[in-house]
């Protein structure tokens, strides 16, 4: 009798476990056919939606709390279509992507999901976890920025609805006691450099030493989004061919050295932000992406940031000639559909996905200050009515004009490629290597590790 | 040892004794304000918390740092209750981190006995199992570890986590090392007396061990109470996510409520630090012994 | 259940009637040991072990997350003998680890016993050596790359008050990047070890003390004689965990450096990660997760080996 025991026992402990085993192997090695789990999540939904009337999608959105534009789609769409309901289910920003992907991996991610960054589109889409959406990009407006980035073969994935790009943001006061003359839209990076020193003395003579010329943030994308921009040739950045941004770092360190702007140990140690620095008059001026826009009018709001005279210009450009229509860079946000959806809500999907490329929804958007895909004059107006925006033809001139290239051009090794371009805009900035050096390094070690 | 110092009036060199007792007073006089020092030094990080949560959100990161909030903004902790769902996250929290850590030193010190004090074939090997699980960076396992919650049911629910934490190979190895310790010779003593090995367990070797459960509740329920991947991971309804789940939801894509963090953060300490200072009279030396020897 | 009944004497044809008792008795032995462990290890076996194994099997595929896991045998292990970016990540961790074990072993047996006393204000003094743990770690990096700043940061300033003319540059330097990780890994994890050591030190009983006092031993013999010895299954443990975590470690070098400047603090976690969540590479990543491991493993033989030796 007890040994029977001792054995049932003994056997169950491995049983159980090869029993988990084959239940997690077969979801690594059959991610197709998970359907079937992702229909009970939405279960309660299920038979509303086979009778034909009310439906309810899922969808994946970040930081719900802090960030309107999930909501303000949601809403936009609910009003349109009052048999459809949009559930936003919340995610960490900063681990969306580690989120979502083990959500996908287990069959359980929400019906719509965001494609936070336009760098991991190619894995999603490999990886088989995007369906094919190209009705919907047939029937939104060409004008939608970015489209073309989501489509693969001639199949269109995904949907943008916001599509950031970078100004250069100044503070007209500082320009104004350091008296030097605001940027006028033709400006060349020489030409910011010296505003940058200029500004930084002439504060400096008008009794203002807390204050500097220029702040550039600590990111890479500072420094390699500008020059994927403006300096890159033709697939240079694909290839590991890196040696165009080398101008672009010396620029960099020459500010830092001459002292126009934060040295870039000082930002990392002090764990610097940019909202601080720029928010509250530390630098005169500051390169940075459109979404800065609504957080420097809310935190003027919440009293975090302090109100000034300020605008924002087209980026500083290689040479005026392409002062009529700058090149800067940007990054767009789409949303696709998530392949394990249930067949009858898929309809419905396709028409939220409709509805977040349309003007409509890109003057919600810019209503609550962020870039929409899609911009014209109705979409400006709605942008500068904004409590506290610049009024002058420049910023509008910013908002509605420009070229936007990828600030890492799209392939399957970009993740890889820009992985060793972090590590190598960190030996640059804090002048471990010299920028020659640094970029000939992570140029062999792309090769040799990332590209085969 | 002070007290024992004390008690040594019968040693045979009494002419020791007033300059013994002068060089013990100094020394423990030293022995303070060193201590007092060091301490100051390691509190800073805490006290840098303490003096952000008190700043304006642009104010926490500045050259040269601020020192002393201007203006004090006593509102953060007014704030932080209205702003956020602060109360519902601490109860969350303290729900995992108490069913985790009563889980966690029932099921370990009970296996821990079987790994100490018994014997069979295969029990090294299973043991090195168990560390060896620990030697592999979670993140590596991680979503085959979430495939399969998923389809046990358990993710999105509070059960996740306790099924994560509650049976891990920490606890085992730390109670049977504390096992080891305790004499063989007083085991066989009971089984001679007809006790069972669970007798043993339960009337003995569970009651001994009093500074190793302190011990293990301590480290469980600080790991439970800070965990964070674990939890980023499993728990996304916002109705059972953690206090430091929660204390993220102030970081937006591009702006972040420092000082509520911060404050989220001093708040969040607290109940650990109080926790560990009535736990650690357990760590008295001499109490666990006075039976042992008896 | 007929699998070992039927192994047995085929083993063995030696004397039956002497084998049968001691062949119940350990059958018996092997029932009470399953039954104090399983329950523990039902939950451990289904939700860690196996996750684990199968991250063995996805070290020899090629997965990204998403569907088929394509089995590719070695490719992976040989892809790791040219990769500098990980050789690079493993001489950073056994950097780490070399520097990082001992100092934390001895700070922390240090902080045991100068605590280890009934005198008031005890208490207070352990809450805050255990302190740094639990504070929040975006904290603790926050403050830490502060002092450590190059040229306003007070640890520098103080050493030029010293003397020293040309002080390091700490995290902002490649050299000196990692020093500073190690030291504030130290300061972290002192006081987690510290109560470890603590409660060993309770188990060691008082008469011991008293009996090597009265045999005229110094403070010096008594830790010697007696307190190590007597806490050799606690150094076992906390050498080992403390083996383990610095070969795993990862959070502080992603909030304090992000493995920079350059890749001069990057460590094997980290690189684990990176593969995996950022380059959607899990069979690679789970390769080198399988490194680790062995690595781990083989250490904490040695020291199961060197343990079992001493207990005899």
């Amino acid at each position: 009798m007890r040994r029977d025991l001792a054995m049932k026992r003994r056997l169950m402990a491995p049983a159980s476990v090869l029993a988990a085993a084959a239940l997690v192997l077969s979801a690594c090695s059959g991610g197709d056919s998970s359907t079937s789990t992702s229909s009970d999540a939405g279960s309660d939904t299920g038979n509303d939606a086979a009778s034909g009337e009310a439906v309810t999608l899922t969808l994946a959105g970040w930081s719900l709390a802090t960030t309107p534009e999930f909501e303000a789609l949601a809403d936009g769409f609910m009003a349109a279509n009052p048999n459809i309901t949009i559930d936003v289910e919340d995610y960490d920003v900063n681990n969306y992507e580690t989120q979502i992907t083990a959500d996908l991996a287990a069959g359980v991610a929400p019906d719509i999901y965001t494609v936070k960054q336009l760098m991991t589109f190619p894995t999603f889409q490999e990886g088989g976890q995007l369906m094919d959406v190209s009705d919907v990009a047939a029937e939104i407006s060409p004008d939608v920025a970015t489209l073309e980035h989501y489509e693969v073969d001639g199949i269109t994935y995904a949907v943008p609805y916001r599509a950031d790009a970078w100004y250069l943001y100044y503070n007209a006061d500082l320009f104004e006691t350091a008296g030097v003359e605001i940027p006028d839209g033709q400006w060349t990076w020489e030409d910011f450099d010296q505003a940058a020193s200029d500004v930084t003395a002439g504060l400096a003579a008008a009794g203002n030493t807390d204050a500097l010329g220029n702040y550039q943030h600590s990111w890479a994308s500072t420094v390699q989004g500008f020059a994927n921009a403006q300096g890159q040739g033709d697939g240079e950045f694909l290839e590991a061919e890196w040696d165009y941004m080398v101008p672009f770092y010396e620029e960099a360190l020459a500010r830092q050295a001459e002292g126009s702007q934060v040295d870039f140990g000082a930002i990392t140690t002090n764990s610097l932000t940019y909202q601080g620095q720029f928010g509250t008059q530390k630098a005169a001026m500051m390169v940075m992406g459109s979404w800065y826009v609504a957080t420097y009018l809310s935190q003027v709001e919440s009293g975090d940031a302090e109100s000034f005279s300020w605008g924002f210009a087209p980026v500083p450009q290689q040479t005026t000639e392409t002062a009529e229509n700058p090149v800067t860079f940007g990054s767009p946000t789409a949303m696709g559909i998530n392949p394990a959806i249930d067949e009858s809500k898929v309809s419905a999907a396709k028409a939220f996905l409709t509805y977040i490329a349309s003007e409509d929804a890109a003057i919600a958007l810019a209503e609550i200050g962020i870039t929409p895909a899609l911009t014209n004059d109705a979409v400006a107006d709605a942008m500068f009515a904004k409590d506290g925006m610049p009024t002058d033809d420049l910023s509008r001139f910013a908002f509605t004009t420009h070229q936007t290239a990828l600030e890492v051009p799209l392939g399957t090794d970009s993740p890889g490629l820009q992985t060793v371009l972090g590590d190598a805009h960190t030996a640059i900035m804090s002048g471990s290597v010299s920028p020659q050096d640094g970029i000939a390094e992570a140029m062999e070690r792309a090769k040799s590790e990332v590209l085969d | 040892m002070a007290t024992l110092t004390l008690e040594r009036p019968t040693t045979p060199r009494p002419l020791n004794r007033p300059r013994r007792r002068g060089r013990t007073l100094a020394g423990r006089i030293a022995l303070y304000v060193t201590l007092a020092i060091a301490a100051a030094a390691i509190m800073l990080p805490f006290v840098w918390m303490v003096i952000s949560s008190l700043k304006t959100n642009n104010q926490v990161f500045s050259i040269p740092i601020q020192w002393i909030p201007d203006p004090v903004v006593w509102e953060n902790y007014l704030d932080i209750w209205t702003k956020s769902d602060m109360a519902t996250w601490l109860r969350n929290t303290l729900i995992l981190s108490v069913t985790v850590t009563c889980l966690q030193v029932l099921t370990g010190s009970f296996a821990a006995y079987g790994f100490a004090k018994t014997r069979f074939p295969g029990r090294d090997v299973l043991f090195l199992a168990y560390i060896g699980t620990i030697a592999v960076p979670w993140q590596a396992y991680m979503i085959p570890q979430f495939i399969l919650m998923s389809r046990l049911g358990l993710n999105n629910t509070l059960w996740a986590i306790i099924a994560l934490q509650a049976f891990s190979a920490f606890g085992v190895f730390l109670m049977k090392q504390y096992y080891e310790s305790i004499p063989d010779e007083l085991c066989e003593a009971a089984r001679i007396d007809g006790l069972t090995e669970y007798g043993i367990w339960r009337r003995i070797v569970f009651p001994l061990s009093g500074p190793a459960i302190a011990t293990l509740v301590l480290l469980t329920f600080v790991n439970t109470w800070n965990d964070y991947l674990g939890p980023l991971i499993y728990l996304r309804s916002p109705e059972i996510w953690t206090i430091q789940i929660g204390l993220k939801s102030f970081v937006s894509q591009y702006n972040a409520e420092y000082a509520l963090i911060m404050t989220g953060s001093v708040i969040s300490v607290l109940p650990i630090a109080l926790i560990f200072l009535l736990g650690q009279r357990y760590f008295v030396q001499g109490i666990a012994t006075a039976g042992l020897k008896g | 259940m007929a699998v070992p009944v039927l192994e047995k004497p085929a083993a063995a044809p030696a004397p039956p009637p002497r084998r049968k008792p001691g062949q119940r008795l350990k059958v018996r032995n092997a029932v009470i040991g399953w039954t104090f462990i399983l329950p523990n290890f039902l939950g451990f076996a289904t939700l860690t072990l196996v996750p684990v194994l199968i991250l063995m099997y996805l070290g020899f595929t090629s997965w990204n997350a998403f569907g088929q896991a394509t089995w590719i045998g070695t490719e992976n292990f040989q892809r790791l003998i040219t990769d500098k970016t990980f050789h690079t990540a493993l001489f950073n961790t056994f950097y780490y680890a070399a520097v990082h074990i001992p100092l934390t072993l001895g700070i922390s047996l240090g902080l045991a016993l100068l605590l280890n006393r009934k005198l008031r204000g005890m208490g207070f003094f352990r809450t805050v050596a255990f302190f740094p743990y639990i504070t929040s770690i975006v904290a603790i990096a926050v403050v830490w790359n502060m002092l450590f700043s190059p040229d306003s940061g007070v640890i520098n300033q103080f050493l030029m008050w010293i003397g020293i003319d040309n002080p390091p540059g700490w995290t902002t330097s490649t050299d000196w990047a990692m020093p500073a990780v190690i030291i504030v890994g130290t300061w972290r994890d002192m006081g987690y070890y510290m109560l470890l050591f603590l409660a060993g030190l309770q188990a060691i009983p008082g008469e011991l003390y008293e009996a090597a006092r009265v045999d005229g031993a110094n403070g010096l013999r008594r830790f010697l004689n007696v307190t190590l010895p007597c806490l050799r299954p606690t150094t076992f443990f906390v050498t080992v965990m403390l083996t383990i975590n610095s070969f795993k470690i990862f959070d502080l070098i992603l909030v304090m450096t992000d493995g920079g400047p350059g890749t001069a603090t990057l460590v094997l976690s980290q690189y684990i990660y990176r593969k995996g969540f950022e380059e959607y590479d899990f069979g690679y990543a789970s390769a080198v997760a399988i490194v680790l491991f062995l690595i781990c493993l083989v250490v904490t033989i040695v020291q199961f080996m060197v343990n079992k030796r001493r207990e005899r």
